[in-house]
């Protein structure tokens, strides 16, 4: 083991309970040979952003999490929740999320744009902890392989939308749906309430496309308010109880099958909204 | 199978493949062909070895419409092309491509061969941000102009053969093997990692597929063995981050920009003479390109199972190559 991972090893040792070190122990991993599966995924690496993510998790967003133990613990599972925010924030604490309330604990393969490789440093960082480029392939793959994906079905409009227009979803793509049909995976709908709030954007530079990306967002404020997020689970929606994986071409059927799960999301949101008090509470 | 005709025989995975037909104790008898004056592996009454320019083309029927015809060989795998990584002009293209398309045409309306192994590299795929991680065979191939002649002609070399399939009297395969860590190999990483400080780009560290010679061999053998047409993509047991093949072969490693890694990677070969070559790795060494193995796994019965041994290049011995007989009843024409 080298200098970096006598360091990660240390760094989760002193973040990271006990307890929660014995639980991430169980963690399923398909290693490729060396301790890294295909795609750059490392136990180390993730029990390291498990203990470096414990501040943000616990102190400063406070996640309220109820329904996770919907999600199945094994086979294939798609993840399809709302998206917001400057950064990526939601994604990070949903995956936090699940990583804490699965048994044996499940790393959600975070499903991102295909700008996000291309970032120096942020693209090997997420890569180690399970993040993997958008592409059809990839996923197909991790499906075959009974992983657990997350996936905004909303995409890139959802995190650009206007804040007068915030927990208003914008129509989902079927791509996931059709991943579902086709692979038989139970999709599970989640909301997410907080991530509209957490970093306001004071103006964005459309013509700044570095690495990809689609924009630069200049935040409002040096660091992310300290809003209360509340992750809402629903039942999963299991699309092998109406059609056969050879629908999964049929683009009604996906169509169907995302407008269903989009209602189920929007459900979870106003349910999140109603339960919150304000919104640092 | 009754008789193996392998080419590129002198390389180190022509000897190995040789070797490794030779232990079947089926009664297979092996042709081998290479470029080499003398053969430098194991002697076997069943092997018979051919010096030959395999960019002659009337070298290449005599050994087909000889030879090979003679002592029955139904299977060709066919594993020639210049080892060199810089070499470039027609006679490069002349092995490396015409010389496939030779052999295939031959092999076609030969009375005795039946199946044609063609062995190519992962190489040819594109590799990018913006594309899948995980190489399926219908992975986009890398066309680009820019590219130096070996990816390009090896690019051509396989599309020749795959165009065949289905159309030809043959049964045809094609292997796209992951880089083999070995010497001789054409291998970029061996190179890469025969110097003691290793530039890589900072901020990238790539997942690469690495293949042992023992599981590029067993994965031909299963090949030839079987009769399933089409392109199969052959990856390595070792999986694994730019970074940890450099510890592994206990090497330095000093990540710079990108754009400086090529002109101090080509002051390095101009001065030392390095077959290192930035333009080849220049995207591999910035995103990564694991080869997905399940069609070899579902179709030939193929699954890695040996590491690689990542001893440092620098660090290796050489042992000396015995020197055995040529067989001079089976020669077509005489080497140039």
């Amino acid at each position: 083991m080298g200098l970096a991972g006598h360091v990660t090893r240390a760094v989760t040792r002193a973040l990271l309970p006990a307890a929660e070190q014995e639980r991430l122990a169980g963690l399923q991993l398909h290693d490729a040979g060396h301790g890294w599966d295909r795609l750059g995924m490392h136990p180390d690496s993730v029990k390291l952003s498990a203990a470096t993510t414990r501040f943000l998790y616990e102190v400063w967003f406070r996640v309220d999490s109820r329904g996770a133990e919907g999600i199945p613990s094994t086979g294939p599972v798609i993840l399809a929740a709302n998206h917001a925010g400057l950064l990526p924030l939601d994604g990070v604490m949903l995956w936090a999320d699940v990583l804490r309330h699965t048994s044996p604990p499940r790393v959600v393969r975070m499903v991102a744009d295909t700008f996000v490789p291309r970032l120096p440093f942020v693209g090997t960082a997420f890569s180690r902890t399970g993040v993997v480029g958008g592409n059809r392939a990839t996923v197909d793959r991790l499906l075959d392989d009974g992983e657990l994906l997350g996936v905004f079905p909303e995409g890139v409009p959802g995190i650009a939308k206007p804040s007068s227009e915030r927990y208003q979803l914008r129509p989902f793509r079927v791509g996931h749906a059709e991943l579902a049909i086709q692979h038989g995976a139970p999709i599970v709908p989640v909301g997410i309430v907080g991530s509209e709030e957490q970093w306001p954007e004071l103006a964005r530079i459309e013509s700044f496309h570095l690495w990809g990306a689609p924009y630069l967002p200049i935040p409002a404020t040096p660091l992310p308010l300290p809003v209360r997020y509340r992750i809402r689970y629903g039942t999963p929606i299991d699309p092998r109880a109406r059609f056969s994986a050879r629908q999964a071409d049929d683009p009604g059927a996906a169509r169907a099958l995302a407008r269903e799960v989009q209602a189920a999301v929007q459900a979870l949101i106003d349910q999140g909204l109603r339960e919150r008090k304000g919104l640092f509470r | 199978m009754t008789g193996v005709l392998v080419t590129g025989a002198t390389t180190l995975f022509g000897r190995a493949l040789v070797e490794r037909l030779l232990a079947r104790r089926d009664g297979t008898t092996v042709l081998a062909v290479a470029a080499e004056r003398t053969w430098p592996g194991v002697q076997d009454r069943r092997l018979h070895y051919l010096p030959l320019d395999l960019t002659r083309s009337r070298d290449v029927r005599e050994l087909l419409f000889g030879p090979a015809r003679d002592l029955a060989i139904d299977v060709v795998v066919h594993s020639a092309h210049h080892r060199s990584v810089r070499a470039k002009g027609r006679r490069v293209h002349a092995l490396n491509v015409d010389a496939t398309r030779e052999m295939l045409q031959l092999a076609e309306r030969h009375p005795t061969i039946r199946r044609f192994v063609y062995v190519g590299s992962a190489e040819i795929y594109r590799v990018d941000a913006a594309l899948p991680a995980l190489i399926g065979e219908d992975h986009p191939i890398e066309m680009s102009p820019e590219m130096p002649q070996r990816v390009r002609d090896r690019v051509e070399a396989d599309l020749t053969v795959c165009v065949r399939m289905g159309l030809s009297p043959l049964s045809i395969a094609v292997l796209r093997l992951a880089e083999t860590f070995a010497p001789e190999c054409g291998s970029q990483l061996f190179d890469y990692l025969s110097s003691r400080v290793c530039y890589r780009p900072i901020g990238h560290d790539p997942m690469l597929d690495v293949i042992s010679i023992e599981d590029a061999t067993r994965a031909t053998e299963l090949a030839l063995a079987s009769r399933a047409q089409g392109v199969f993509n052959v990856p390595g047991a070792d999986v694994l981050p730019l970074s940890a093949a450099i510890a592994y072969a206990k090497r330095i490693a000093i990540p710079i920009g990108a754009s400086l890694i090529g002109p101090l990677y080509t002051a390095r070969a101009r001065v030392r003479g390095t077959e290192f070559e930035w333009s080849l790795n220049r995207r591999r060494f910035r995103w990564s390109g694991v080869l997905d193995g399940a069609r070899a796994k579902r179709e030939l019965g193929y699954q890695p199972q040996h590491r690689v041994r990542w001893t440092a290049p620098a660090d290796e011995t050489t042992e000396p190559t015995p020197r055995v007989h040529v067989d001079d009843t089976l020669r077509a024409t005489p080497p140039t």
